[in-house]
């Protein structure tokens, strides 16, 4: 299944991102994703359905904790980034 | 025993603190390193900590709230952020080392002490009034001093340092757990406090909390499991100040212990703890053989013995399982103040398991 990936800046940023969009019905559970998709080392994100970039974008925007990245994953597991 | 050390260590904590410790070193490892169930349980336990922490003190961001081993580490995390060689500061004549030692090891630092005769409030705030001016570059203040317990007013100095632009640092020490702490009231750059004396955690837990917009320096460098591949720490909080493994199993039972302080609220605390003290001042003063320091309902009451000294009196009583503390207190410039230089004191400091009885069997031995 496709889906969106929001690059956090910290572990704690990730979390905070995940339990702002879980409150609200969203999806979002973190984890380390590929290093690949950024040069900077290690690093946390959340990942949420297809369907649940913008609320989710809404969201995080209201509280002050937006990504720092956004990918979209597609179904051959390859990774495009999404400018917000 | 009878305990009356608590502004060192509260020994009595209440029993969820043990158990949530005991939990914790069994089921949590390192928090954001790994990601498989102990670490994740790790991580959000320090969430959960850092945002019950800063709803209670009134910090911004739960990210603004660093675990720190003690409120020595978060004192010179502060100071050693705001301060440089050559700057002005302004402090009370009620400091700890904890204060003073940092701002003597940074060196070439002009300190004006607002002295202030114990239990006069008003005589502190109009000194930091006249103290506090544009040269000034920090505030740094205690809360309550652990000598004497008094209470400085720190609403006041903080209300002079907003109007005047000077950052403050407020040692929440002794009042942490007994007092209200409100970061965002006060306006304060940074709250430092420990976890094992009124907020009822284990030792080598303690809390800094950081106002919105400040950048202190990192006082340890190392890994954040973040940005990794970056040489410098990384720039945001907490991870710039929270190098190397957390105190996780340390953080559950700090969490333990805010949550029972939560529960009672400081008010009830600090007058269950002031009743108590109470006793013991009225007691001693009827004796004739103690000057006695006593500023009303406080936590920590110190007193001077006549006819013989602190230790000996604090050993006398250690023989008949009561816990004190004599001498200086790390705080040689609280009693320079105080004019109790020569002898130090004899501290009786209670928590919220003291009761108004043992304060009765206390003074039966004196």
């Amino acid at each position: 299944m496709p889906y969106y990936l929001l690059l956090s800046r910290s572990i704690t940023h990730a979390q905070r991102m995940s339990r702002v969009l879980e409150r609200a019905g969203i999806t979002a559970r973190f984890f380390r994703p590929p290093m690949g998709l950024t040069d900077r080392g290690c690093s946390y994100a959340v990942r949420i359905g297809e369907g649940a970039l913008s609320p989710a974008l809404e969201h995080l925007r209201a509280e002050g904790l937006l990504p720092m990245r956004v990918f979209y994953a597609e179904r051959d597991g390859a990774f495009s980034e999404i400018s917000i | 025993m009878i305990y009356f050390d608590s502004a060192a260590t509260t020994l009595q904590k209440p029993d969820a603190v043990p158990a949530a410790v005991a939990g914790a070193i069994h089921t949590m490892t390192t928090p954001g390193r790994g990601d498989h169930p102990a670490a994740r349980q790790a991580a959000e336990l320090m969430l959960q900590c850092r945002t019950e922490a800063a709803e209670f003190f009134g910090v911004p961001e739960p990210d603004n709230v660093i675990l720190t081993t003690n409120a020595t580490h978060a004192l010179n995390i502060a100071i050693k952020s705001l301060v440089a060689p050559g700057d002005t500061v302004v402090i009370s004549g009620y400091e700890h080392n904890a204060v003073t030692r940092p701002l003597h090891a940074i060196g070439g630092v002009s300190v004006r002490i607002v002295n202030g005769r114990l239990f006069d409030p008003e005589q502190m705030a109009e000194g930091f009034r006249r103290a506090v001016d544009r040269d000034v570059r920090a505030v740094i203040c205690t809360h309550m001093s652990n000598v004497f317990g008094y209470v400085l007013p720190i609403d006041e100095i903080a209300s002079v340092c907003r109007e005047r632009g000077v950052p403050l640092v407020v040692d929440a020490s002794q009042s942490a757990g007994v007092r209200p702490v409100n970061l965002e009231r006060w306006g304060a750059a940074y709250v430092a406090m420990p976890g094992h004396k009124g907020l009822y955690g284990p030792q080598g837990t303690g809390l800094l909390l950081c106002g919105a917009g400040q950048e202190p320096s990192s006082l340890l460098e190392g890994g954040t499991g973040s940005l990794s591949r970056q040489q410098e720490m990384p720039a945001f909080l907490p991870d710039r100040l929270e190098a190397g493994t957390q105190n996780v199993h340390g953080a559950a039972g700090l969490l333990a212990g805010l949550r029972f302080v939560r529960g009672m609220g400081v008010e009830r605390i600090a007058r269950q703890e002031g009743d108590v003290l109470a006793v013991l001042a009225r007691g001693l003063r009827k004796r004739g053989r103690y000057r006695v320091f006593d500023g009303g309902e406080s936590s920590v009451l110190s007193v001077v013995p006549l006819d013989t000294d602190p230790e000996t009196l604090a050993d006398r009583l250690a023989e008949r399982g009561v816990a004190v503390r004599a001498g200086l207190h790390c705080a040689p410039l609280a009693h320079t103040t105080a004019g109790t230089a020569e002898t130090g004191t004899l501290r009786f400091s209670a928590s919220v398991f003291n009761t108004p009885e043992e304060a009765e069997r206390v003074l039966a031995m004196l």
